[in-house]
C-alpha cells in the first residue's frame, strides 16, 4: 500500500514538473514569437509596480494642496505641474494607476469567473436553463455598455466599489458568451459521449474537456476587457460618477483639468497619456496573446 | 425574409421587456427616491405629504402593478411623465433622440470613410513598412480614450485659433452650420475609435479572401489588381465589416455620454445622466429602453444587409 502511494504521489510530481516546464517552455516562446506583446507585459509590469511602490516613487502626498502653487507649470520640483488647488500632477498620475489596475483587475478576475460559470451551466445542461440564461445576457448586451454602466453606478453612487459592480454587470456576458458557445461545440464531439458513456460525472466533463477549450479566448478577452475597464472608469469618473475626489483617478483628473484647459494644458494632456499608454499595453498584449494562442486567427 | 424580420422584431421585444423589468425594479430597489429629494428640497417632511406625493407619483403601489401599468401605457405610446417637471416622457425623448442620432449618424459615416481606404491600403501593402505603420495607428486609435482627444482637440483649437465651438445647442433645420460646428468634433472622437475597429477588421477579412482561389483565378484571367481588389475582394469582405459595425454601434452610443457632456450637447445618454440621480423613473426607464431598441433596431438592420451584399445568405 505504502508504496503505491508513494509512487502515485510522485506522478503527480513528475506530471507537475512537467507542467511548469511546458508552461516555461511557453513563455521562451511567447517572448521569441512575439515581440510587441512581450514589451507590453513588461510595460504592465512598470505600471504595476508604479501602484504598488507608489509611496515611494511619488514626490509629493496625492491629496496635499501646496497653496504657494496653484496651476504651477510643469517644472524641477514639479514634473507635471500641479492643479487648481496645488497638488502635484506627478504624484497623482502615480498613485491613479491603482486605482486604475484595482478597477481593471477587479471587474475582470469576477466578472471572468461569474461569466465562466454561467456559461458552462448555460452551454452544459442547455434546455431550460440555458433559455433562462440566455435571455438574462441577451438583455444586458441589449443596453450599450457603457450606459448601463452609467445607469448602475449613478444609481448606487459615486465610489470605486460601485464603478467595479457596473463594470462586473457589462462584462459577464461577454465571457458567459464564449464560453457557452465552446461548450455547446464540446458537448457534440465524441470524447465528450465516450467520457460520459464510461460514467464520467457532469462536473468532470466540465473541468477536464470544457475549461481547457475556452482557456485561449478567454485569457484573450481578459486583456482587452482590462483596457475597456480602464477607459470605462476614466469615462464615469469623469462624468462624476465613478471614483470620488479627492481620490487621483486618471478620468477624474481629466474632468477638473477641462476647467483649465487654456490656461493649463498640462492637466490635459499627463492624465490622457497615462490612460492611454496603459489601455495601449492591454490592447498589444492581448493581439499578441490572439496571435499566440490561435496561429489560425493570425495569417 | 418578412417572416425572419417579424421573428426578429419579436424576439427584441421579449429581450427590452426583460430588460426594462430588470431597470424599472433595480431602479426602486436602491435607496432614494423621487419623493424623499422632492421634499427633502421643499423643507421639512410630514408622513401625510409623503404619503400624498407617493400616492399622486403611483409609487404607493406595488412594484409589479407598477410595471405593468407603464408596459401598457408604453406599449400604446405613453411612456409616463417626469416625476420633476410633469412634462411628458416622449416630448422629452424626441427633443433629445435627435441630437444622439445625428452625433451617431456623422461618426459611423465618418468612420467608414476613414476606415474601409485604411483598411485596404494595410492589406495590400501586407507586411510592408505602411502596413506596420497602419496596424499602430489603428491599435492607437482603439486605446486613446476618445473623450480625451476631444478635451485635446477642445484645447488645441482654442489656444492656436482661439476658436470654441457655440455652447448653446442650435438644431439642424434652425442653423445648419452652427449644429455641423458643434457636432463636428464630438463626432471625430467618436469616428477615431470606430474606424480603428474598421481598419483592423478590412484588413483581416481582405487578406483572407484575397489568399481564396477564386481570386487566383479572376488574377489569372489578367483582370487588373484594383478591380480584383475592389469589385471582388472587397465586396466579399465587407459582410464582416457590417457586422462589426452593427456591434461597434453600441460603443458608439455609448459613448456619446461623455462626448456629449462635454461639447454640452443635450443628447439622451445626457437625459439619462441627469435624471437617474434624481430619481426620475419615468425618464430613466424610457430613455434607457430607447437606448436599447436603437441598439437592437440597428443589428436587425445589419443582419438584413448580409442579404444584400451576399447573395447567398439571401436565397438561402
Amino acid at each position: 500500500m505504502q508504496e503505491v502511494q508513494i509512487s502515485s504521489q510522485s506522478q503527480v510530481i513528475v506530471r507537475k514538473n512537467a507542467r511548469t516546464l511546458k508552461f516555461f517552455k511557453d513563455c521562451k516562446r511567447f517572448i521569441l514569437t512575439q515581440k510587441v506583446g512581450s514589451i507590453s507585459i513588461l510595460f504592465i509590469l512598470f505600471i504595476v509596480l508604479f501602484a504598488i511602490f507608489a509611496p515611494v516613487i511619488a514626490p509629493n502626498d496625492p491629496t496635499a494642496q501646496n497653496r504657494d502653487a496653484f496651476l504651477a507649470a510643469p517644472s524641477a520640483t514639479y514634473l507635471m505641474g500641479t492643479d487648481d488647488l496645488g497638488r502635484d500632477v506627478f504624484s497623482r498620475i502615480v498613485y491613479g494607476s491603482r486605482i486604475s489596475l484595482i478597477v481593471g483587475f477587479a471587474s475582470v478576475v469576477i466578472s471572468l469567473v461569474i461569466g465562466v460559470l454561467v456559461g458552462l451551466i448555460s452551454g452544459y445542461f442547455g434546455g431550460k436553463i440555458d433559455m433562462l440564461i440566455q435571455r438574462i445576457m441577451d438583455a444586458i448586451m441589449a443596453v450599450p455598455a457603457l450606459i448601463l454602466a452609467l445607469f448602475i453606478a449613478a444609481l448606487l453612487g459615486p465610489s470605486i466599489q460601485n464603478v467595479i459592480i457596473a463594470l462586473v454587470v457589462i462584462e459577464i456576458p461577454r465571457f458567459a458568451r464564449i464560453v457557452r458557445g465552446e461548450m455547446l461545440r464540446i458537448k457534440e464531439m465524441n470524447f465528450v459521449e465516450a467520457s460520459k458513456s464510461i460514467g464520467s460525472s457532469p462536473l468532470r466533463i466540465i473541468w477536464k474537456h470544457g475549461l481547457p477549450n475556452t482557456l485561449a479566448p478567454i485569457i484573450v478577452l481578459a486583456s482587452l476587457t482590462f483596457g475597456q475597464a480602464i477607459i470605462a472608469e476614466a469615462s464615469l469618473s469623469f462624468l462624476g460618477i465613478g471614483t470620488p475626489p479627492p481620490n487621483p483617478s486618471w478620468g477624474l483628473m481629466l474632468s477638473n483639468a477641462s476647467r483649465y484647459m487654456e490656461s493649463a494644458p498640462w492637466l490635459v494632456i499627463f492624465p490622457g497619456l497615462a490612460l492611454s499608454f496603459s489601455v495601449l499595453a492591454f490592447n498589444l498584449l492581448g493581439d499578441a496573446l490572439r496571435d499566440f494562442l490561435d496561429p489560425k486567427l493570425s495569417s | 425574409m418578412g417572416e425572419y424580420i417579424i421573428r426578429r422584431l419579436l424576439f427584441g421585444l421579449v429581450v427590452l421587456l426583460i430588460m426594462v423589468t430588470f431597470i424599472f425594479v433595480m431602479i426602486r430597489a436602491v435607496p432614494g427616491d423621487a419623493v424623499t429629494l422632492q421634499l427633502q428640497e421643499a423643507g421639512a417632511a410630514s408622513e401625510e405629504q409623503v404619503a400624498a406625493l407617493q400616492a399622486e407619483l403611483g409609487l404607493d403601489k406595488n412594484v409589479f402593478v407598477q410595471l405593468v401599468d407603464w408596459v401598457t401605457g408604453a406599449v400604446q405610446g405613453d411612456l409616463g411623465s417626469s416625476f420633476w417637471s410633469d412634462r411628458p416622457v416622449v416630448e422629452m425623448i424626441a427633443e433629445r433622440l435627435p441630437i444622439t442620432l445625428e452625433l451617431t449618424f456623422i461618426s459611423v459615416v465618418l468612420a467608414i470613410l476613414i476606415g474601409i481606404p485604411i483598411g485596404v491600403i494595410s492589406a495590400v501593402k501586407h507586411n510592408k513598412f505602411i502596413d506596420h505603420f497602419l496596424r499602430l495607428i489603428s491599435v492607437g486609435g482603439l486605446s486613446v480614450p476618445n473623450f480625451w482627444v476631444g478635451l485635446i482637440l477642445l484645447t488645441f483649437l482654442s489656444l492656436t485659433f482661439n476658436w470654441m465651438p457655440p455652447l448653446s445647442y442650435q438644431p439642424f433645420t434652425v442653423d445648419p452650420i452652427a449644429n455641423l460646428q458643434q457636432m463636428i468634433l464630438p463626432a471625430i472622437c467618436l469616428a477615431m475609435t470606430l474606424s480603428a475597429s474598421i481598419v483592423r477588421m478590412t484588413r483581416s477579412a481582405l487578406l483572407e479572401v484575397l489568399h481564396s482561389d477564386f481570386i487566383r483565378t479572376i488574377r489569372s484571367k489578367g483582370a487588373k489588381e484594383r478591380i480584383v481588389i475592389y469589385k471582388h475582394a472587397l465586396r466579399n469582405s465587407l459582410v464582416s465589416v457590417i457586422t462589426l459595425i452593427g456591434l461597434q454601434v453600441g460603443y458608439l452610443l455609448g459613448g456619446t455620454v461623455v462626448l456629449e457632456s462635454i461639447f454640452s450637447l443635450p443628447g439622451l445618454g445626457s437625459l439619462i445622466f441627469e435624471t437617474v440621480t434624481l430619481r426620475d423613473y419615468p425618464v430613466v426607464q424610457a430613455s434607457v429602453l430607447v437606448f436599447g431598441a436603437m441598439f437592437l433596431l440597428v443589428n436587425l438592420i445589419v443582419d438584413i444587409m448580409y442579404g444584400w451584399v451576399d447573395p447567398r445568405i439571401r436565397n438561402s
